[in-house]
């Protein structure tokens, strides 16, 4: 055991000591917080906008079409628009329009034909067609400013209309097992993709990293040296375990930087300008963190196994580039199909992937962070990932004794096997 | 306990190779012993399978006393350098070395000062806080043989020691290998550079395809297979001394290297009647001796006779 704990405190020492670690340490969350807050704050800031304006409806129209547009009220997208009218007909300013539009006097012009209430249509040209935000505003100013004359006409009044035609909002949220109200839709999946994207990321990231130090071990012949001080399977406990203890102090790290920002979440939110809502995704109930963890923990030393013994069978960098991908497949699976489990935590694609030992780390999360799923199916899922885990260790310290230590040309599969059979 | 290292009839066949057959040998305690052999020739192999790192197909390897595929402790006795060496590029110096004698059973207080300590030792002082890859080769090797030494084992296998390294360095490391062997611990190194092993090591055996050539002391080697060589040097030249060296029917073969005759005799030709012959001539006789063949002559001879036996075996 003495060798266990040596090669652990290297294998851990050697990854927190990293400038890429204490890097990546802050640049996660920064990530994570520029994936929110970011299309909050940059989503289409205001524009001002200077149009010309040929009113040829004649109708009175054109004159609620300017306020609405110029009060932004209709809009409400906080653009600033100044209509500047020019006399006359369409026809006969056409070419005069385009050229002072390129001469940059406007930015564009605004049409209101003659047949506006008929046709439902109007006309805008601009040099820059690029933001969707100010066509929108533009058809909500025009739209609300028909619609006014047509309810004028009728003989309606426009503020009780409004009134009357008030649109429903949905208030939504799941319903956990204790009984107690859930987060919403949009914020489950966002906290559940989070979640899963973690731990993705973390196997991923530190189980490559088990990899190419095994394959340093190997092909620096550092191997010959520790077998002959410690046993195989204790190297390959040691660094497993050495290696998933750097990557759980990297992950504590940061839940004790998302824990404090969700107790002052209300300041930072009024810092940044976006609403408090907006963290909501970050509070985690306990019983689901413990899940989480546990899910993170065994999936990490089911896979770390695998990339140890991926990492003594190989021979060069070149090898290991190529195998890594494939080997993480399994694991980045769930990922692709994130939106069907989320949306349909209980189908039988998100119930399969949930129980199969390669995919369960990240569906399973997933499921449980977007539904409440029978504690049975949890346990079942648990345990075969438990069990998974160690026939990799099994198969994997197999592998990795025979593999450290041979020199020479890649086996075969086949060969693998054999030495599988044989340790 | 007589033997630090015993090998008995081991071999180790690989998918087409016989890389080891039937090798025997023992290494005494307290002393330098040498596998030599050229290249190929199953030193690494037989290294290996001492060290449990491939398991031999047949044969006894006994330890320290003990049998290292079955009793593992044996194996935290002995100091192990590999033939092609690597440390953790990433560590510092120090921590590198520390973390190997840790593993060996030393207690991180202690191996920190006895690494420095050798460090100092390996005029390598300064480097104590740099990183393993910003050193030359030579001096991770060093750094390397240091891991292996420092944790005090009571035996040293190194695999080609001196490969890599410069004159001077090589002497420093031949140096601290005389040392051990002085504070009583034992020694097997491999190579295949005969003048370095016949400075260093008291008995050798020399393999070759896999086979043990020859083995033993290496004085008694050379006692045992000195051929009929003399040198003779008289005080000063004179015809009559050219005269006999020329044409005693005595001497098969001679040759002159300044004032010294390399001579050999013809078969059955007493050295007594040389130096009885030699005393009469006009000048005194300054010198005669017994050549003994160096290491390199006793190689080549049994390696080049072994494979001419190879082939008269497979031509009957």
């Amino acid at each position: 055991m003495r060798e266990v704990m040596i090669i652990i405190r290297r294998e851990f020492l050697e990854r927190v000591r990293t400038r890429a670690f204490v890097l990546g340490t802050i640049a996660f969350p920064v990530f994570m917080v520029a994936v929110f807050v970011l299309p909050r704050v940059m989503a289409d800031g205001p524009v001002e906008r200077h149009l010309a304006f040929v009113d040829e409806s004649g109708t009175g129209i054109g004159d609620r079409f300017e306020d609405f547009v110029a009060l932004g009220e209709a809009t409400g997208s906080g653009n600033r628009y100044t209509l500047e009218r020019v006399p006359g007909t369409f026809a006969m300013l056409r070419d005069s329009l385009n050229a002072r539009v390129q001469r940059e006097e406007f930015d564009g012009y605004v049409v209101l034909p003659a047949d506006l209430m008929t046709s439902n249509r109007i006309m805008f040209r601009a040099r820059n067609i690029g933001s969707e935000q100010v066509v929108r505003d533009l058809r909500n100013a025009a739209t609300e400013a028909v619609q006014a004359e047509r309810l004028r006409a009728a003989g309606l009044d426009r503020a009780d209309m409004t009134e009357l035609l008030k649109r429903v909002e949905v208030d939504d949220a799941a319903i956990t097992g204790s009984g107690a109200e859930g987060r919403s839709a949009e914020s489950t999946f966002i906290f559940a993709y989070i979640v899963a994207f973690l731990i993705y990321f973390i196997t991923a990231v530190y189980g490559a990293s088990v990899l190419r130090s095994v394959l340093e071990e190997k092909t620096n012949r550092i191997a010959e040296v520790l077998v002959s001080s410690a046993h195989a399977s204790r190297l390959m406990l040691g660094k497993v375990v050495g290696v998933g203890s750097a990557a759980l102090f990297q992950v504590a790290i940061w839940t004790v930087a998302i824990v404090v920002m969700a107790t002052r979440s209300d300041l930072i939110a009024e810092g940044i300008g976006v609403p408090p809502e907006a963290f909501a995704a970050l509070s985690i109930p306990a019983s689901q963190a413990v899940l989480f963890i546990l899910y993170f923990a065994l999936g990490f030393l089911l896979f770390a196994a695998l990339f140890a013994a991926a990492g003594a069978a190989l021979t060069s960098e070149q090898e290991a580039q190529s195998v890594q991908m494939p080997l993480m497949l399994p694991l980045f699976l769930p990922l692709l199909v994130s939106f069907r489990v989320t949306a349909e935590p209980m189908s039988t694609m998100a119930r399969v992937l949930g129980i199969f030992p390669l995919t369960s780390p990240l569906t399973m999360p997933m499921r449980i962070a977007a539904a409440s799923i029978p504690p049975g199916e949890i346990a079942l899922s648990l345990g075969l990932l438990a069990l998974g885990l160690l026939v990799m260790s099994w198969i994997g310290g197999k592998v990795f004794r025979i593999g450290i230590l041979s020199t020479g040309a890649r086996p075969s599969l086949r060969e693998i096997v054999r030495w599988i059979r044989e340790a | 306990m007589e033997h630090t290292l015993l090998i008995e009839n081991v071999t180790k066949r690989f998918a087409t190779t016989l890389a080891v057959d039937d090798l025997s040998l023992a290494v005494p305690r307290g002393t330098i012993y040498g596998i030599l052999g050229p290249n190929g020739a199953g030193k690494t192999t037989t290294l290996r399978m001492v060290m449990d790192i491939i398991v031999p197909d047949s044969g006894r390897v006994s330890l320290l006393g003990g049998d290292p595929h079955r009793d593992r402790a044996v194996l935290r006795r002995v100091g192990y350098l590999p033939e092609e060496r690597g440390l953790y590029k990433k560590m510092k110096v120090i921590d590198a070395i520390v973390f190997f004698a840790e593993l060996k059973g030393m207690d991180r207080r202690s191996a920190k000062s006895d690494v420095l300590a050798w460090l100092e030792r390996m005029d390598l002082g300064k480097w104590a806080n740099a990183k393993v890859e910003t050193l030359s080769r030579g001096m991770q090797q060093k750094c390397q043989f240091i891991a292996t030494v420092v944790f005090q084992p009571d035996l040293l296998i190194l695999d080609e020691p001196h490969s890599g390294l410069d004159p001077v360095n090589q002497e420093v490391l031949r140096d601290t290998i005389f040392q051990v062997r002085d504070e009583g611990r034992t020694v097997v190194l491999s190579t295949h550079n005969m003048p370095q092993a016949e400075a260093m090591c008291e008995s050798v055996c020399i393999i070759a395809g896999g086979r043990k050539i020859v083995d033993g002391r290496v004085r008694e080697l050379k006692r045992e297979n000195r051929a009929n060589r003399f040198v003779l040097e008289f005080d000063t030249p004179s015809p009559q001394v050219e005269r006999f060296m020329h044409s005693s029917p005595l001497f098969r073969n001679r040759s002159r290297e300044g004032p010294l005759w390399h001579v050999e005799l013809a078969d059955g030709a007493d050295p007594r009647s040389v130096l009885r012959e030699a005393t009469g001539l006009d000048v005194q006789v300054a010198r005669f001796e017994h050549v003994e063949p160096s290491l390199h002559e006793i190689f080549v001879e049994h390696v080049t006779s072994a494979a001419r036996a190879g082939r008269e075996v497979a031509r009957a």
